[in-house]
């Protein structure tokens, strides 16, 4: 009987150092791809940096300096305000549509099988194009759209060259880029929704409007949640639209944070502040990620 | 015959690989655990080196494929020169044997790459351009390697390469406070006015503007004529900006390069930005001010706006045959201010980065494509506008080329180098100046945007560029 109460425990104690041995080799990778270098951030950050100074490299002697300098510089506080926009009209924009056009793929029919391929299109393809494709979409004299819109006599403002609608141009062009990803989430969602509380709710005579709304939405919304929280990471890293389309302008409409990381890393050569930057903006994207993780759990806990 | 020295010939299996001319790549790398190998390829370089390096001095320029096995890395940014040149690269490959990976990518994107690359002093790279914007600092921190040594080398220099014919405007820049040579000018592009539908201009009677505020009269006068809007220039006005800057008294620092105090927000300064924003807001395209260099060339082939400040290059790619402007095109000098005339003047030139482990084959790579022969036949076979030789400048071919509908561009070009010895560039050889440089895009983006006034936005960029140098470690 002991024996067979100890038998448990020991294979448990093999189970975990399996896993660990097994484990091992891949989490060695892992340090040295991600580990390491964000030490190396972490360090950068903490010295003054300048590629065109000499002796700059390790310079700890204002460890703090570039952070308390970070909320010193206006340039820097704007395009946290400038991210926080271009990540919420992210996140909101893509989760409707995702969900919109989730919802019209849903049923199994033949054209509907044959979109939903076509749909992923935007997803796949390299952001530099859809950067230049949207850079021509937006310039009033080749643009089809203002041409339309010219000679319907609705003409209209370049949107990339002013400030108020720079960012709203930038938001467009990433929503369509990447919405297949809140779909395909929304898509796989409704199809484990189960039918029976589908089929009750309707023989109690709900409209479509309330069976979304009181039974399907409260089933997918945790799948919706993990998806924008995902949106917004993916927000945070915005660069290569901005880079094509407005280069964080006009002004600095459109320099987000991970643009103005660029700028001071690559343009000015200040590794050193642009690595504090990117170690906060690796904090931030840190607690994102614990948050997915909580929900995550917690839905895995209430499924199981 | 003079002969090279021995530690040079044998530099292959050196540890102090810096000067591995011509050894084969895996010569620095054979120091493994497998010492069979690693005396093969000793070996092997011994027997490689002396033919690769050419052992008699003499020999060296002329013995054919001195520089098989060596393969060099180029780059430069996507200019009408080197882009060019990379139709020809094949020929340096046949004649020295020498291979070579030649890279032009557009011009932000070369000088981060070529930025990161030097700060390094890496090995990535064995000829790079050397950009205006960057010539201090480049230069200035010790990333190149001076040329003179190499010049002077009768050994590794042809006399037919005539260094003495660059044009001193054009090597100055390339040159350090002492005098040294890092860079070899393959451009000195110049600012100038365009029309590119001067045809209206006559019609309405009017002639090419001399100053800046005949140039807004005249784009007001223009505007719509024809279905042409009045003006339009690209958005790159940390260039476009200063020649109004100064044209009206100020300066983007105080004294440069000594004192780099910015004056961004003096009466002069934000005149300046009112006017070059009026201009481009009221008489050019919708959307305008956020047109980058590609966009607006294209408008202009296509004569779709008329008056322009373009470098010379570029006017020459606007005046080509197959372009709707090439009939109605006139250049002529920038235009000025009260206090005077202050064309932008942008020299560019191969260098050698100091870590670089073919310095041999990347100089034999810069005469090359640096040589008399070679430019002349890139003016006759490509029609080359823009050249930095002064025997370029009076060969009757490039002579042809650049007389444009009447008008010797090459001579505005040489006009616009002799005003650079006004010395008013030196603002932007400066270390610091590609910060300031974003700061003035930014700033002038602001007001043609409306999101500010001339002197919002100039006072906003004042204390933004400050910050920016001393975060920098500038003293001010």
């Amino acid at each position: 009987m002991a024996a067979a109460l100890a038998y448990p425990a020991s294979w448990t104690a093999r189970r975990d150092r399996d896993l660990v041995r097994g484990l091992a080799p891949a989490l060695v990778v892992l340090a040295g791809l991600t580990v390491v270098p964000g030490i190396y951030l972490v360090l950068t950050s903490l010295t003054p940096l300048n590629l065109a100074s000499p002796g700059s490299e390790w310079d700890f002697s204002r460890p703090l300096g570039n952070y308390v300098g970070m909320f010193e510089d206006p340039r820097f506080v704007h395009s946290v305000g400038v991210q926080i926009k271009l990540s919420v009209a992210s996140v909101v924009l893509q989760l409707l549509i995702g969900l919109g056009v989730a919802l019209l793929l849903h049923p199994n029919t033949t054209v509907r099988q044959l979109a939903r391929p076509w749909m992923l299109v935007p997803m796949v393809l390299p952001p530099i194009v859809v950067g230049i494709t949207w850079l021509a979409l937006f310039t009033v004299d080749i643009s089809p759209i203002h041409r339309f819109l010219a000679w319907i006599g609705l003409p209209m403002a370049p949107l990339l060259t002013n400030a108020s609608t720079a960012i709203w141009a930038i938001v467009l062009a990433g929503t369509w880029q990447h919405f297949p990803f809140a779909m395909l989430m929304a898509l796989a969602a409704l199809q484990m929704v189960p039918e029976n509380p589908i089929e009750a709710a309707r023989i109690d005579g709900a409209s479509r409007w309330q069976v979304f709304w009181h039974v399907r939405l409260p089933f997918i919304a945790p799948t919706l949640v993990v998806a924008g929280l995902f949106i917004l990471i993916d927000s945070v890293k915005a660069f290569p639209l901005i880079f094509i389309m407005t280069d964080g302008g006009p002004g600095e409409a459109t320099e987000v944070t991970n643009f103005y990381v660029y700028r001071q890393a690559f343009s000015f050569s200040l590794w050193g502040y642009g690595s504090a930057i990117a170690v906060l903006m690796m904090l931030g994207v840190f607690v994102l990620s614990w948050v997915i993780d909580r929900i995550t759990t917690r839905n895995d806990g209430q499924w199981s | 015959m003079k002969k090279l020295p021995n530690s040079r010939l044998q530099s292959g299996m050196s540890p102090d690989a810096s000067y591995t001319e011509g050894a084969p790549s895996a010569g620095p790398r054979a120091n493994g655990p497998d010492r069979g190998r690693r005396s093969l390829l000793v070996a092997g370089s011994a027997a490689l080196a002396p033919s690769a390096l050419g052992l008699h001095a003499p020999a060296v320029i002329g013995q054919a494929k001195r520089f098989s096995g060596v393969t060099l890395n180029v780059s430069c940014w996507s200019a009408n020169y080197p882009s060019l040149l990379a139709d020809y690269v094949r020929e340096f490959t046949e004649q020295t044997g020498a291979k070579v990976n030649y890279d032009t990518p557009g011009l932000q994107v070369y000088n981060q790459r070529a930025d990161l690359e030097l700060s390094t002093k890496g090995a990535g790279f064995d000829v790079l351009n050397i950009t205006f914007i960057f010539t201090s600092r480049w230069i200035g921190n010790g990333w190149f390697t001076p040329l003179d040594p190499l010049i002077n080398d009768r050994n590794k220099t042809a006399a037919e390469f005539d260094f003495a014919d660059f044009l001193p405007g054009a090597l100055s820049p390339l040159k350090d406070a002492k005098g040294a040579t890092y860079g070899i000018p393959w451009v000195t592009d110049s600012g100038m006015a365009i029309a590119a539908r001067y045809d209206l201009l006559q019609a309405n009677g009017l002639g090419m503007p001399d100053t800046f505020d005949e140039l807004e009269t005249v784009a007001g006068v223009l505007h719509k004529k024809d279905g042409v809007d009045g003006f339009l220039t690209d958005n790159h006005w940390g260039f476009w900006y200063i020649p109004l800057l100064q044209g009206y008294g100020g300066n983007v620092f105080r004294a440069p390069p000594d004192d780099l105090m910015p004056t961004l927000d003096t009466p002069e300064a934000i005149h300046a930005a009112d006017q070059l924003t009026r201009i481009v807001s009221k008489y050019g395209p919708p959307g305008a001010g956020g047109m980058a260099y590609g966009q607006t060339v294209e408008i202009l082939k296509a004569a779709r706006a008329n008056l322009s400040v373009v470098t010379h290059a570029a006017g020459m790619s606007v005046a080509e045959k197959s372009n709707k402007a090439a009939a109605t095109i006139r250049f002529a000098l920038m235009p000025r201010g009260p206090k005077g005339r202050f064309p932008g003047i942008a020299s560019h030139g191969w260098g050698i980065p100091v870590g670089s482990k073919n310095k041999d084959a990347a100089w034999a790579f810069i005469q090359w494509a640096m040589s008399k022969e070679l430019l002349l036949r890139m003016v006759r076979e490509k029609g080359m506008g823009s050249v930095t030789r002064s025997s370029i400048y009076g060969a009757p071919e490039y002579r042809k080329l650049i007389n444009v509908n009447g008008v010797d561009t090459g001579q505005i070009v040489l006009q616009t180098i002799k005003l650079g010895e006004q010395g008013h560039m030196k603002y932007r050889t400066v270390p610091v100046y590609p910060q300031v440089n974003v700061q003035l895009n930014q700033a002038i983006g602001r007001i043609i945007s409306g999101q500010m006034s001339a002197k919002e936005s100039m006072v906003q960029a004042q204390a933004s560029v400050i910050a920016d140098l001393r975060r920098a470690g500038v003293k001010i």
